[in-house]
């Protein structure tokens, strides 16, 4: 031993168990601290995946410059990949198909579909020369075409361009869901391709220069050093602004990015209070029972800063073993939740590495865990410093705390006054305990807003939302048909006999039909529900009766989604005079709905049951026939339901834009629900370990209790008023403090963009408040058994 | 008529090299209204037998009576029980319960019994304590004296057969300490109480009707006070 602080280590050898509970404490506040920002990290690594995967991995588009332009700019050392790419009949209104289906026409260079989209050439090479295609998958599928094979591009003139096709595509969401082809060919042949120009800018061909980058920190440096070198214009750069922002380089992305770190942040400081609150009572009783102890080093001649240090340095070196552990097993859990987003999306998330390593989630783990217990250790290290030497000559370290008021045993069982005592008679503890029980529902109530921002903010797949959509193929919304509903509705019998397909259901549109309800001229869009939509339908049912749309002939729901500017003035009761065929028929509204699977602010949208429907237009076959398929459904059977649907109907296959949705709310969802789990591991961890700490305290006293004759029972009885005691303050205090917050912030992130008012959130406050009884429940059984086996004589 | 009768009592502490025998077959009996003083080093054995015989210490072999019952056959709660009951404890750093009055702190073994205090019993009791002025007040306003006067008020209350004190005048100055004895004798005397005291203080054992020797955890009883053996009467003068 070279140094007095040796003592520690020393010290530290002999009272393992003396440190448990204080190791704990620490493990706990680093292993929240990482995991926080661990997933954090997580959910904007997510993002980034998603982002490159539906949007593409480029950095910045530039237009409206030259060939040799680019070329420079391709050659500086920051660009890792730039690629011209212009598109050819985008809105499908140039007319340009292959077998009677509608085309769009890329072209590019290599790189885009080899380094902007990697993977997206599933078969094949990109095309070599001017005469060579890379043509999207479900040519291959629906046209039985190979690479080799010849295809031909038709136009409006009935010219056809005949190209030999060099690969395929791996399946896109537009092109699926459209049921339309994809043709990919190089610049060169674009642009002879590309109708009208000859020898033009790139611009000209409508085309444009994707650039993506090496070393992403400097991103935004080089975008400046591009701008002012090329003189370009702000319209002429266009950013990836999510890209550049899940990257840390968008102003615009960055409050983005900085809003996750930022909530990051804000639990963690909340985890840093109650972390401190935790580890300074753990050493605050650590050092109460060694008064004796200090004492001896007092009366050996250590001076006050040297019993100081000596604690400091105590508490940092529990530090040793529980920031490594914490932080270790913050990574693994960070670990299966990227494992769970990968099994819930592969699509989007199976890239994301299995093991990896957040450096964020460990600086800040590592710094908020020393920081923590350094400003934890300075209370208990002052206390120990002004133990008294005497007190350790003397052995009389038993001073009785200071009671101001007596127990009230008037009313109670004199346990059970004590146990209220011991909870109320200091104001300043009841205040901190009922003040940390409050922190975590508080916490919880406010971060449950978040849950209903999502669910506002991020579009969810509706109960109705198919995989598959047969549409009629002359369906137009902006023309005024009433006569387009075109499949035939015996085609729902024939699909619900293939074992792949879970449930099938035909509505029936009639578009633009004039109305007049209460003197108001409008336009309405009339839509046939059956009985399974109507079913869905009752969930967003925001007044009125569905049964009475499905039964009365003649009546209607109205819907009103101002989600989607859809702001009706329509009321149920309301009489709809609608002019079907030169007909006119008074329609009743039964009921109002809030969703429905069309949405649009041109007209009002009734939605009523197919005998209605055929009853004003006449109707009798669908317009929209969706799928929904089984779980276990292949591509081998969307092709037997394709084929048996046949070429009439446009086929839409909505497979992949459904799993894009389902991506993006697994992801945030995960993200959000491990916070609000987070939470509830604070306050079960936060509650047990200040009852735990509590009852330590006052061990010696329940031990001259017993020794005077309370039974275990009654002791046991003592302890749990105490904790309810706590309980019950620090319900009350949290629940008022966190409803008002719940509502404030409810107001602040929901009503203000979607005018849905705050309601009470019972069930979040059901949950929250059945974590804390849990909790003390969980609390109050470890001390009890502590205390069955606790010696008297060893306490006393 | 015997209120104690301790059997080849036995206490081990640790295992092996570290074991230590703490009590080495004790055997001794108290006739009711015994006053009986133990004496003896520091780490002779003596608190772990008053430990032992007062239910809070659990013996590693032998018997404990205490007026015909076994103390070491009853459940735990029946332990309990017959300990509040039977059993008064004056501890040298008084135990008393800081949130609880001079007149609840001494009423509170009848509190755990779920009984109703005898008011003119609790009023007899401050007053032979002389702490009928300090009723309401909490034990942080009292001197040790006054706070070792509530602990002997506490374990006369229920008027058990056995009173156990552990260095009731440890903390105490010699007067304190007079006036705790005197209490304590005339408890002995007036109720026909058995008190077994540890003490050091040769004076004090000397009032005692009886006295025991512990030496590393041997005891040999030296006799009465009064003159029966007369031994450590005979020692101390001598």
């Amino acid at each position: 031993m070279k140094n007095y602080l040796e003592l520690v280590s020393l010290y530290a050898k002999v009272h393992r168990k003396q440190n448990r509970m204080s190791i704990f404490c620490i493990f706990l506040s680093v292993f929240l601290v990482t995991t926080i920002f661990g997933m954090a990290d997580m959910y904007i690594q997510s993002q980034l995946l998603k982002t490159k995967k539906e949007d593409g991995n480029w950095h910045i588009a530039l237009n409206k410059i030259s060939d040799a332009e680019a070329e420079l700019i391709a050659a500086r050392p920051e660009v890792n990949a730039l690629s011209c790419y212009g598109t050819l009949n985008y809105k499908l209104d140039k007319g340009y198909q292959i077998a009677g289906k509608d085309v769009v026409i890329c072209g590019s260079d290599p790189a885009f579909l080899e380094e902007i989209y990697p993977n997206s050439i599933s078969e094949g090479t990109f095309p070599q020369t001017e005469h060579e295609v890379v043509v999207s998958g479900n040519i291959k599928k629906e046209l039985g075409l190979d690479i080799g094979h010849q295809i031909l591009i038709c136009d409006t003139s009935g010219t056809t361009y005949s190209y030999i096709i060099s690969g395929f595509t791996s399946d896109m969401p537009m092109i699926l869901s459209k049921d339309i082809y994809g043709v990919f060919m190089n610049t060169a042949a674009f642009r002879t391709f590309y109708p009208g120009v000859t020898d033009g800018a790139p611009d000209d061909y409508d085309s444009s220069f994707f650039v993506q980058f090496h070393n992403h920190r400097t991103i935004r440096k080089t975008i400046n050093d591009i701008k002012t070198q090329f003189q370009l214009s702000d319209t002429q750069i266009k950013e990836q602004a999510m890209l550049l922002g899940l990257l840390g380089q968008s102003d615009e992305g960055n409050r983005f990015m900085l809003t996750i770190y930022a909530a990051a942040a804000v639990l963690s400081t909340l985890v840093l209070i109650a972390s401190v609150l935790m580890i300074a009572g753990s050493l605050n009783s650590n050092i109460a029972g060694r008064t004796q102890f200090f004492g001896m080093l007092r009366c050996v001649g250590a001076t006050p800063r040297q019993i100081m240090r000596l604690v400091h340095r105590e508490a940092l070196s529990l530090c040793t073993f529980a920031i490594p552990a914490s932080v270790l097993i913050g990574m693994v859990l960070i670990w299966i939740l990227c494992a769970i987003l990968r099994i819930l999306s592969p699509m989007y998330f199976a890239t994301m590495p299995t093991f990896a390593v957040s450096l964020p989630s460990i600086v800040a783990g590592i710094i908020i865990g020393i920081l923590t217990v350094f400003l934890a250790s300075r209370a208990p290290a002052k206390r120990a410093s002004k133990a008294s030497p005497l007190a350790a000559v003397t052995g009389n370290t038993n001073h009785l705390p200071p009671v101001r008021s007596a127990a009230n045993t008037t009313f109670c069982k004199v346990h059970i006054a004590l146990g209220i005592h011991h909870a109320i008679a200091s104001r300043r503890n009841l205040l901190l305990v009922s003040a940390s029980f409050a922190l975590s529902i508080i916490l919880f109530l406010s971060f449950s807003t978040t849950i209903d921002f999502m669910k506002h903010a991020i579009k969810a797949l509706s109960p109705w939302t198919p995989d598959l959509s047969i549409i009629s193929a002359n369906n137009d919304v902006n023309e005024n048909l009433t006569a387009n509903c075109t499949i035939d509705r015996s085609l729902i019998t024939i699909l619900q006999e293939n074992p792949a397909i879970k449930r099938t259901y035909g509505r029936m549109f009639a578009y633009h039909l004039p109305a007049v309800t209460n003197g108001r001229e409008h336009t309405t869009m009339l839509i046939s529900y059956d009985e399974q939509q109507f079913r869905w339908a009752e969930k967003y049912l925001l007044n009125g009766s569905i049964k009475e749309v499905q039964t009365q002939p003649t009546t209607a729901l109205i819907v009103s989604a101002p989600q989607y500017n859809n702001h009706t003035k329509i009321q149920t009761g309301d009489i709809v005079t609608l002019t079907v065929n030169g007909q006119t028929t008074e329609i009743t509204i039964a009921g109002m709905v809030s969703e429905c699977p069309f949405n649009t602010s041109d007209s009002d949208i009734l939605l009523c049951s197919e005998d209605t429907f055929r009853q004003l237009t006449g109707a009798e076959n669908y317009t929209i026939i969706d799928i929904q398929l089984t779980r276990n459904a292949l591509d081998t059977d969307v092709d037997t339901i394709r084929a048996l649907v046949g070429a009439t109907y446009t086929f839409s296959d909505q497979r992949m834009s459904n799993q894009s949705v389902l991506g993006a709310n697994y992801s945030f969802k995960l993200f959000l629900y491990g916070f609000l789990f987070l939470i509830a591991l604070v306050t079960i961890c936060n509650i047990i370990n200040c009852i735990a700490m509590s009852v330590e305290a006052h061990m010696k006293q329940y031990s001259g209790l017993r020794a005077i004759g309370m039974s275990d029972t009654q002791l046991e009885k003592m302890i749990v008023v105490e904790t309810v005691c706590y309980a019950v303050t620090g319900g009350l205090l949290g629940t008022i403090l966190g409803l008002f917050l719940n509502k404030m912030l409810y107001e602040f992130l929901v009503t203000n963009r979607w005018n849905d008012p705050w309601q009470l959130p019972i069930t979040e406050l059901f949950i929250i408040l059945t974590i804390v009884i849990v909790a003390v429940i969980l609390a109050i059984y470890n001390p009890v058994k502590k205390l069955r086996t606790m010696s008297i004589v060893e306490t006393l | 008529m015997k209120i104690l009768q301790v059997n080849n009592l036995c206490k081990t502490y640790g295992k092996g090299e570290t074991q230590v025998n703490a009590l080495k077959n004790v055997t001794f009996s108290l006739e009711k209204g015994t006053f009986c003083a133990v004496v003896g080093a520091s780490g002779s054995g003596k608190s772990t037998l008053l430990n032992c015989i007062g239910a809070l210490d659990t013996p590693t072999s032998g018997e404990i009576y205490v007026d015909r019952n076994n103390l070491f056959t009853l459940k735990e709660k029946e332990r309990t029980i017959f300990r509040r009951r039977n059993i008064g404890f004056i501890f040298q750093s008084f135990q008393l319960v800081a949130e609880l009055t001079v007149e609840q702190n001494i009423i509170f073994p009848l509190l755990l019994d779920y009984c109703k205090p005898n008011p003119a019993i609790v009023e007899e009791t401050l007053e032979i304590l002389g702490l009928q002025d300090r009723r309401h007040h909490l034990p942080n306003q009292l001197s040790g004296g006054q706070q070792q006067r509530v602990a002997i008020g506490r374990a006369l209350i229920t008027k058990p057969k056995l009173i156990l004190a552990d260095e009731p005048t440890g903390n105490l100055d010699s007067h304190n300490s007079q006036e705790v004895l005197d209490l304590l004798i005339k408890a002995s005397r007036n109720y026909q109480q058995t008190i077994l005291m540890i003490t050091h203080n040769n004076a004090l054992a000397a009032s005692a009707d009886r006295v025991l020797h512990v030496v590393d955890g041997c005891l040999t009883d030296l006799g009465t006070a009064s003159g029966e053996g007369g031994l450590y009467r005979d020692e101390k003068l001598s």
